[in-house]
Formats: structure tokens, sequence, C-alpha cells
């Protein structure tokens, strides 16, 4: 934080905004579950160590059409927000394995977060997932009287 | 601190500048959302307008009780006849027609006072958190395309030269604070409950807080901007800390003009040189120096004063599932180191050689004596 007195800190910041803001999902069910909308956050679960917003670097990946983005927190830019993320983004032809082993190449293993390695991988193998095509169904070959019945109908018809 | 922070000061399209300005002593003063929420909710009754229902209501009847005899309740009846009213109960708040419990006076207490020097403090606090892009955030504005927080703007690119609202909108589009707009004019909604009937239709969201210099900056851009959803301006004199922080919650989205800027360090001094504007008011000074816990956990002077950890690299473990020692060896060998020798010699193999020593006649036969 270049242009910041030594008066806020990301402790600070969590305190100030973990019992209300406006990533902060509440709910009642489940004994009152607690999750995030923050985009850098790769759990969507409202805690100090997941949420983006009160790290200084912070992993976001998420879904782009058909791509993953991958963005990251610039900690030197914290007070320039046009400027404060460098985003990535994935092709949709990227082999699952590849695109794990960028993403773990490009955070954790440059010591960028590595306590968030498995939560990254896992969070874009979900999207991946999500971005699979299905199978298409195939018609139903009939059996049968109803296979007979449908032959009587074609040849009436 | 050796040296003072600064801001870019950005023009009309908004790129940065070559002018910087240093970051007024306001942005150091202590964030503390307990006075400012306590001072919000303190601030807010201040407008409020008195209301109670009328003196005379639910007592306009001459209703006597019939006392005791009449196998009814004691209440007071309406006296009469020849109505449906006549003999109904009356006055009690259980009662048709009957005056409310407690009925509202217009003498209670609508105001607070709120004390000047905690006023002050909760407004320092809000400008200081208004220069956190995390807390703007975490308000819910919109400010991801902004270039800085906090977001000067130079007064040139205000005084005079914003006349007209499409200008004033061009002007924010320009510093980034369009998804803001945007963000503002998507949120109107129809407010719920009876606050529709009484003037408070509609609830929005509240988008930028424009903060200008009323001698350099001029008071057209008043009228510029008042009628974009959600933007509010103040002079720089005469801050609010209704604005600076909405429902008591820290991180509004200023966008300050340079001239107001550079008048924050008259209007709130610092916190050793009393501000020229408020009679005694010295900026509050933070509490602790290292706001952040873990520089504080591994600093040296921290760390050189813990003893070290006990057992080392050997910690007992809690909580861990339990081994069976006749199928883990190493477990086995943790209750009895004599097993290793004994599983190595094979003694679990060997036959006793000994005969069993034959015992005496005379044992023999006291035994099956009958």
């Amino acid at each position: 934080m270049s242009t910041q007195y030594e008066n806020i800190s990301n402790d600070l910041l969590w305190e100030i905004t973990r019992s209300n803001s406006s990533f902060l999902v509440k709910r009642k069910q489940a004994g009152g579950v607690q999750f995030s909308r923050d985009p850098m956050n790769l759990v969507n679960k409202h805690s100090r160590k997941y949420e983006g917003y009160v790290n200084e670097q912070a992993i976001g990946i998420q879904p782009d059409s058909n791509t993953i983005a991958l963005t990251t927190k610039l900690p030197k830019r914290a007070n320039k927000p046009a400027k404060s993320t460098q985003t990535s983004s994935f092709n949709a032809s990227t082999p699952s394995r590849k695109l794990y082993k960028s993403i773990v190449n490009s955070t954790a293993k440059k010591g960028y977060r590595p306590d968030l390695r498995a939560e990254a991988v896992a969070r874009a193998s979900a999207i991946r997932q999500s971005q699979r095509e299905n199978k298409k169904d195939y018609d139903k070959k009939l059996r049968g009287s109803k296979a007979r019945k449908a032959e009587l109908k074609e040849a009436s018809s | 601190m050796a040296s003072r922070p600064t801001v870019t000061v950005h023009g009309a399209d908004g790129a940065a500048s070559n002018d910087t300005h240093p970051l007024p002593n306001v942005f150091k003063a202590p964030i503390r959302p307990d006075i400012v929420q306590s001072v919000h909710t303190g601030m807010a009754k201040n407008k409020r307008q008195p209301y109670a229902v009328s003196e005379k209501a639910g007592h306009q009847t001459s209703a006597e009780s019939w006392g005791t005899g009449r196998a009814v309740a004691r209440i007071p009846r309406v006296s009469g006849g020849g109505t449906h009213r006549a003999g109904q109960a009356a006055f009690g708040n259980q009662c048709r027609s009957g005056r409310m419990f407690a009925p509202t006076k217009v003498w209670r207490k609508w105001h607070q006072k709120i004390n000047l020097g905690q006023k002050r403090f909760a407004t320092a606090s809000a400008i200081a958190a208004s220069s956190s892009a995390a807390l703007l955030l975490a308000r819910g504005h919109h400010v991801s395309t902004i270039p800085e927080v906090p977001l000067v703007v130079s007064s040139s690119a205000f005084g005079g030269a914003i006349k007209k609202t499409s200008a004033a909108v061009a002007l924010l589009n320009a510093v980034g604070a369009g998804p803001e707009l945007e963000k503002v004019k998507n949120s109107r909604k129809l407010r719920a409950g009876k606050g529709k009937l009484r003037g408070r239709r509609h609830q929005q969201r509240r988008g930028p807080l424009v903060i200008y210099e009323p001698e350099k900056d001029g008071k057209e851009l008043v009228r510029a901007f008042r009628n974009i959803p959600g933007v509010e301006t103040s002079p720089v004199y005469a801050l609010n800390l209704l604005q600076l922080a909405p429902g008591g919650h820290l991180g509004r989205f200023i966008i300050w003009t340079s001239a107001a800027f550079a008048a924050l360090d008259t209007v709130y001094g610092s916190t050793t040189e009393p501000s020229e504007l408020k009679k005694d008011f010295l900026l509050p000074s933070n509490v602790v120096a290292q706001p952040d816990i873990a520089k504080l956990i591994n600093s040296s002077e921290v760390q050189s004063v813990l003893r070290p950890v006990k057992g080392g690299a050997i910690t007992k473990r809690s909580h861990v599932q339990k081994k069976n020692p006749l199928h883990n060896k190493q477990v086995l060998l943790r209750l009895n180191p004599y097993a290793k020798a004994y599983s190595k010699e094979g003694l679990g193999h060997v036959k006793a050689n000994e005969k069993p020593i034959a015992k005496e006649a005379a044992f023999e036969a006291t035994l099956h004596e009958n």
C-alpha cells in the first residue's frame, strides 16, 4: 500500500468487514453458513484466508465464456484499482493437466500464496468440468410390442 | 514517517497528470468502526420530525364502568341506549375504538446530542477509511475501474468547466466511475412497506460523493451533479458523516477536487498542529503504531524473547488413529522393547525341550484317592 499511512492493515480490514460486507452472503440454513461473492475467493467461503480483498496476494479463477481466467493481485498497486490485478486466460483446448500445472507454476511454485495450491487446482478443475459438453442423447430403439406398434403406424401412414 | 505518501492528481480525461499532492494527515486518523457506527446512529436521528396520535383519540365518549354485579367485566362502558354503541366497552387499549396503549407523544426525545469530539473523530475516521480500495469494494462500490484511491481530480476540470449534467457525467465516466453510476441506476427499486406513501417511494444505492472547495471550484458543479442518480456533492468545509459513511459503514467512494484535497490539511490539521478552522481540534492518534498483527508477531523484537518450542520436532499429537500393536511393529516396539530380541531369536517358535517332571507316586495316589 504505497499511498497508505500505517493505520490500515489487512487484519484491521478483516475485523471491519467480517460481520458485514457487500461480498458476504449470510444464510440461516445449515447452522448459519457464510459464503462470499468475492471473485478473488477460490472456495467462496467468507474467511480470513480465502477472502481476496483482505489479503495482499490473492488468486481468482473464473470461467470466461469458454475459457478460464486466472487473476492475481499485485500487492504494490493495491491503491490503484484499475491496475491492481493481472489476468491471464487459458484456452478451452488447453489440456486439463497442463492448465493445473501452469496455474500452480504461476502462483504457488513462485511463492505466491502457496497455501492456496490445492484450492486453485480444485476450482480450475470444477470450472473445466462445468464447461465440458454433455454427451448427446441417442434415440432410443423401441423393442417388443412398442416396436411392432410403431412399425404398423409407419406402414399405415 | 520519513516521506509522506503522495497521490496523483488526475485530469479531466481521467489520465494521470504530473501533479501530485502529499496525502493529507486526516488519512492517518485511526479507523474506528465502533465510533463511526455509534455517532452515525445518533446523527441519523437528528432529522426526525415528531409524530403522535391525537390526544383525544379513544377518549371521546362518556363511558363509565357498570361496577360489579352485572355479570360483565368492570371496563368502562358507553352510556345511553338506542344505538349499538351503547353498552360497549370503551377507553381500554384492548377495546374496539379504545385508546392505544401508551399513546405516542410529540415530546418523545427525538434528537440525540453527540459530543463534538466524537463527531469529529468519526468524520476523520470515515475520511481515512475512504482511502482503502478494499473497504470501498467491501462497501459495495464498483471501483475496480478507477485509477487510484483516493481519487483526486484536478480542479481545472471542475472550476467553472462543469455547468451541465452532461459534462458532469462525461467527467465521471472519464475517471472510471461509469460502472458505479450504472450500478446505482439499476438498483432503483420500489420500497417495501408504508414508506412508499410517505415520500420515500424508491430505494437506490449510493454512488460517488464529490467533494469540492466552494471558493475555488465554484458552486455550479452542484447543479450539474445533482440530477445524476446516486451522486452527491459536499463542500470540503461541511463534511457530513451521514454521507461519508452511509448506514454507518466505512468506505464511501469519494471523488476529491484537487482544491478540496489541498484544503484537508487546513480543515483537520494534524496530530500535533491544531486545525485552523476547528477550535481546539487535534487529529486523533493511532493507539498502535503497527496494526499488522503478522508483522508484529514475526518482528525480531517479539521473536527474540520467545522461549524455544518445547519438544522440538517431536510433539505429542492429539486425536490420532489408534494403531494396533499386534499389526504395527513400530507401535509394538514402543510398548515392548523386548519384542525385537524376542522375534530375532525366534523365541516364539522354540519348542520347550524340557520334559515335564514326573510326579511322585504318592502324589498321584493321594490325588485319586476316594
